[in-house]
């Protein structure tokens, strides 16, 4: 500070002092001038005076030749000590007196005609010399001459010069200590002043004044500095708001950008208005350009009482007034800033809430207005133009950000539709491959297990003498085989179409649910209570229920698997409810369900998808994975639906939903056991050496004759060489799968030699091959590995009567 | 100015000129009666008449001369062309005491200073300056007397007789003379 401000200080001393030592130098020059000019007039003068006086005394010595006379006058000059010498000349112009007596007249003109310039005097450099006429009246009688030193003036001369120094010095002091006391004066505001501009300068701050200090101009200056900081503060205070709307923009801009559905959108816009604009109430309208009617579809938060209070919660219809909000739908951004003075009913509502100045913004996209922001406030004329200049541009963004919106919304729809339809084609993808792969196993293990079963059956049946223990064991295995082929059969069959060789019938779902919620007692009831957990299950049956035609063990089956899972979901105990109903009237529309509904643990998104995945298990060691699995074949089946609602921690909902009956659904058949007792020629076709040797073995006991061949060459030969003979097969059974040539070409053979006689095919994929509906032409029965006895004995009851 | 310092230089020489004319004449010593002559007009300059004496301004201020006269042309050239008060000075030869009319300034020659006392009498209460050059002629009542001391001519002056005919004589004249009569410093 006080470094900046030297260069005043010194300045203003050195104006100070030049203008004052300009001054006293001008003043003393003019002084010394006039003086030393005067001074030679008065020295003039009195030298002329004292001649004069000399001159006039000396006429009459003149007149009268009287030299000594005229020298005692000349003596009169002893009263000037300046005065160094005096000559009076007579009227001839001859020297005639002398002063001082005995004067050298060397030094003298000696002649008044000598040196004689006329009356007058004149300085030399170091005398006046001056001539004086001696006259009585009007005649002249002679001359007076006489010379002064300059002593007395230069005595003078340095006398002033002694003055001007000791005034000059007197002063400069004075002017110095004037100075210092008038730049304080001075230098006081200017420093304040800065002191102040430094503030403004380094803290922008400009809310500081300068104070006024009421000297001279300053205030002046003052004022007008101070009032170009107000002039700053106002347009730092616009600046300001500016950019926090600019903020409120941006920040409203990065908020609606990073959500995609409008609600949120509209919620978001609303709350930032309502906490940084601020506004007091604002809602959001949308607007259906067909029934031409406003909705409201978001309220602020803050205003959702006044919302109810004024009837604009939102789902409320608002009329379209002639006024401001129809002007907005034309695309206006409509302000009115006092309500109380508009006669129409939506701004009168408004008002009526004490809510006074409106400002309807129109989202417009694509040149249509499809709602209205409405932002209001208590105060009238509270709105400025730059809020409205705002909220238009907010309400241009936010129009943008809706548009998004909704295009988000719907390529987010057509990708999820696109990722369900991509995902049920790889799971039906998955379910081929595992099905074929389970097909092969199965004709595998069918074939393998053909033996055990015929042999089991065969001793069962005819075995005399059996101990009850074998009896037993053989029972006990032929129950095992069968539940290996059901197995078998359910694991190949479980991702298939509906089996036509499944066999279909009416079904009442309520008595198929008392029945298994009745055997499934043990699990849901007994297993829990022993753990300490308790679970409560309820059923709903919906009465009547229509009938749906489908296989009911495989609904029991289907429900057990259900309820098993519903259990095991609910380790600690819960509520487990089995309800049905139905929809539709009796036409073909009319559809019968079964919810199995647990309160458990649900499923995650993830698990949910996968669930109904063949292996897939959540439940360790314990599960097989195949439950949902099988499931999901039987509905596959059944033409039926199987829906799955459930969310981690939310318990599980499996809806299955039957078409009811009377649609097109066939009925097969049902099969009658029929013992054959007439005795039969029968060839046997297979590559497996043991199913010849056992259902040679288990068909002779029949009492028929076996003619085994392995394979389907050896097989053809044996036929056409007994026809040749004309011992005609009564039948032919044949496996379908062998090498080089299988059972179709078999059976093509037999019948291209003998049309009449009955084939039976043998197949691991026979219920696939009929599923698939191309069992080969000329064969008249195919029949599933394991062969069953009485299957076959049904089956040869039937061909050969 | 050039035209103001040409006609001082003009003025200058005329005056120098004035001044040398004379010094060539006073080259020869001049003579007693010559220096008196011009005594006698230096009066006119230092001795004052009274207001009356002259009847009109143009009235001439007059020298008169009784007896025989030792100037001569002296005089006349002296006094031509001069003034007194505007009066112009002029000249007049009385050559004997009836003849003497009115005149400011009288001299009277030493051949007619026997009859002074009658001369005196007759100028009684008239303003007229008595002058002679006879010796003891101021004791006698003339006012003054021209003297010669030591080669030069001095003046004896009788103030009463001068304050009797109503003159005033000039204390400048009275310095470098000497007086005679009542009141002198004898």
């Amino acid at each position: 500070m006080s470094r900046s401000s030297t260069p005043i200080r010194r300045t203003l001393m050195r104006m100070i002092f030049l203008s004052c030592g300009v001054v006293l130098l001008v003043t003393s020059c003019a002084f010394c001038a006039y003086e030393f000019l005067t001074f030679r007039q008065s020295s003039i003068q009195q030298l002329q005076i004292l001649s004069r006086a000399i001159a006039s005394n000396s006429t009459a010595a003149l007149a009268f030749d009287n030299p000594e006379d005229a020298a005692g006058v000349l003596t009169a000059f002893r009263a000037d000590p300046h005065i160094v010498a005096a000559a009076l000349y007579d009227a001839h112009g001859n020297l005639f007196a002398v002063y001082p007596q005995g004067l050298a007249v060397q030094g003298l003109p000696s002649h008044a005609g000598e040196g004689y310039t006329g009356a007058g005097y004149t300085f030399s450099r170091t005398a006046l010399t001056g001539f004086e006429p001696v006259a009585e009246g009007s005649k002249q009688l002679g001359m007076l001459f006489v010379e002064s030193d300059l002593n007395a003036m230069y005595a003078r001369i340095r006398l002033y010069a002694l003055i001007v120094v000791l005034v000059g010095g007197v002063a400069v002091s004075l002017a110095y200590l004037i100075s210092r006391r008038l730049q304080h004066r001075l230098l006081q505001p200017i420093l304040a002043l800065a002191q102040t501009t430094t503030a403004v300068a380094e803290r922008h701050d400009y809310t500081v004044r300068a104070a006024r200090t009421g000297a001279y101009e300053f205030d002046l200056f003052t004022d007008t500095f101070n009032q170009m900081l107000t002039q700053i503060q106002e347009s730092e205070g616009k600046l300001q708001s500016q950019v926090s709307r600019l903020n409120l923009l941006q920040h409203i801009t990065h908020a609606t950008g990073e959500r995609q559905d409008l609600p949120s959108i509209f919620q978001v816009v609303l709350r930032s208005l309502e906490e940084n604009l601020p506004i007091d109430f604002g809602c959001l309208l949308l607007h259906d350009d067909v029934s031409k009617t406003l909705t409201v579809s978001a309220v602020g938060a803050g205003g959702q009482d006044l919302a109810r209070q004024i009837g604009l919660s939102p789902g409320v219809e608002v009329p379209i007034d002639a006024n401001g909000l129809s002007r907005c739908i034309a695309g206006q951004l409509v302000h009115e800033p006092d309500v109380e003075q508009v006669q129409f009913p939506f701004p009168r509502r408004l008002a009526a809430a004490g809510l006074r100045s409106v400002v309807f913004a129109p989202l417009i996209v694509e040149s249509q207005v499809f709602g209205v922001l409405v932002s209001t406030r208590r105060a009238a004329h509270s709105f400025s133009s730059g809020e409205c200049e705002f909220l238009k541009q907010l309400s241009e963004h936010v129009a943008l950000a809706s548009h998004q919106a909704r295009l988000h919304g719907a390529l987010q729809q057509a990708y999820d539709d696109l990722r369900q339809s991509q995902h049920t084609t790889m799971q039906q993808e998955r379910l081929r491959a595992l099905g074929q792969m389970a097909s092969g196993i199965a004709h595998d293990i069918n074939n393998a297990i053909s033996p055990v079963s015929l042999y089991t059956e065969a001793l069962l049946e005819r075995e005399p003498g059996l101990s009850e223990r074998s009896r037993n064991y053989l029972t006990t295995i032929q129950r095992a085989i069968e539940d290996v082929a059901g197995t078998v059969s359910r694991m190949r069959e479980f991702y298939r179409e509906r089996d036509s060789q499944l066999t279909l019938e009416r079904v009442q779902l309520n008595r198929a649910v008392q029945q298994v919620v009745e055997l499934t007692r043990p699990r849901w009831s007994d297993l829990p209570q022993a753990r300490g957990a308790m679970v409560d299950l309820q059923t709903d049956l919906a009465d009547p229920m229509p009938e749906v035609m489908g296989a009911e063990h495989e609904i029991r089956d289907a429900l057990t698997n259900l309820i098993f899972n519903a259990v095991d979901a609910m380790p600690t105990g819960g509520t487990l409810r089995v309800r049905t109903r139905k929809t539709g009237g009796a036409d073909s529309e009319a559809r019968a369900f079964i919810e199995v509904t647990d309160t458990g643990v649900g499923m995650d998104e993830d698990t949910r998808r996968r669930c109904l995945e063949p292996f897939y298990t959540t439940k360790g060691e314990r599960g097989s994975g195949l439950g949902l699995a099988m499931v999901y074949g039987m509905i596959q089946r059944h033409s039926a639906e199987l829906e799955i609602e459930s969310a981690a921690g939310q318990g599980t909902t499996v809806r299955l939903s039957f078409p009811a009956y009377g649609s097109s659904v066939v009925v097969a058949p049902k099969a009658q056991q029929v013992i054959v007792n007439r005795p039969l020629r029968i060839l046997l076709v297979d590559d497996d050496p043991m199913l010849i040797k056992s259902l040679k073995d288990t068909l002779q006991e029949d009492g028929h004759a076996i003619t085994a061949s392995h394979g389907g060459h050896q097989g053809i030969e044996e036929f056409s060489a007994a026809a040749k003979r004309g011992e005609v097969f009564d039948v032919v059974v044949t496996d379908l799968g062998m090498p080089h040539v299988d059972g179709r070409k078999v059976a093509a053979s037999v019948k291209g030699i003998s049309p009449t006689t009955p084939v039976i095919l043998l197949t691991g994929w026979g219920q696939r091959l009929i599923a698939a509906n191309d069992a080969p032409a000329h064969v008249d029965k195919v029949l599933a590995k394991p062969p069953r006895l009485h299957e076959l004995r049904a089956a040869l009851a039937e061909l050969v009567p | 100015m050039a035209v103001l310092k040409g006609a001082l230089r003009l003025v200058l020489f005329a005056v120098a000129g004035f001044m040398v004319y004379p010094r060539g004449l006073a080259a020869d010593t001049p003579t007693e009666d010559q220096v008196q002559a011009v005594f006698l007009y230096n009066f006119s300059r230092f001795v004052e008449w009274p207001a009356q004496t002259f009847a009109t301004p143009d009235d001439p201020f007059v020298i008169g001369i009784l007896g025989s006269d030792p100037f001569g042309a002296r005089l006349d050239e002296a006094v031509r062309n001069e003034q007194v008060n505007g009066h112009p000075l002029t000249v007049r030869r009385f050559h004997n005491l009836a003849e003497v009319d009115n005149c400011q300034i009288l001299f009277v020659d030493r051949s007619e200073i026997a009859r002074i006392g009658q001369i005196l009498a007759l100028l009684d209460h008239r303003s007229t300056l008595t002058v002679s050059q006879a010796d003891g002629a101021a004791q006698r009542g003339v006012m003054i007397q021209f003297a010669t001391e030591n080669s030069r001519i001095r003046l004896r002056i009788n103030v009463e007789s001068a304050r009797a005919s109503g003159l005033t004589i000039s204390s400048k004249l009275l310095r470098p003379a000497e007086i005679v009569g009542k009141g002198a410093k004898e």
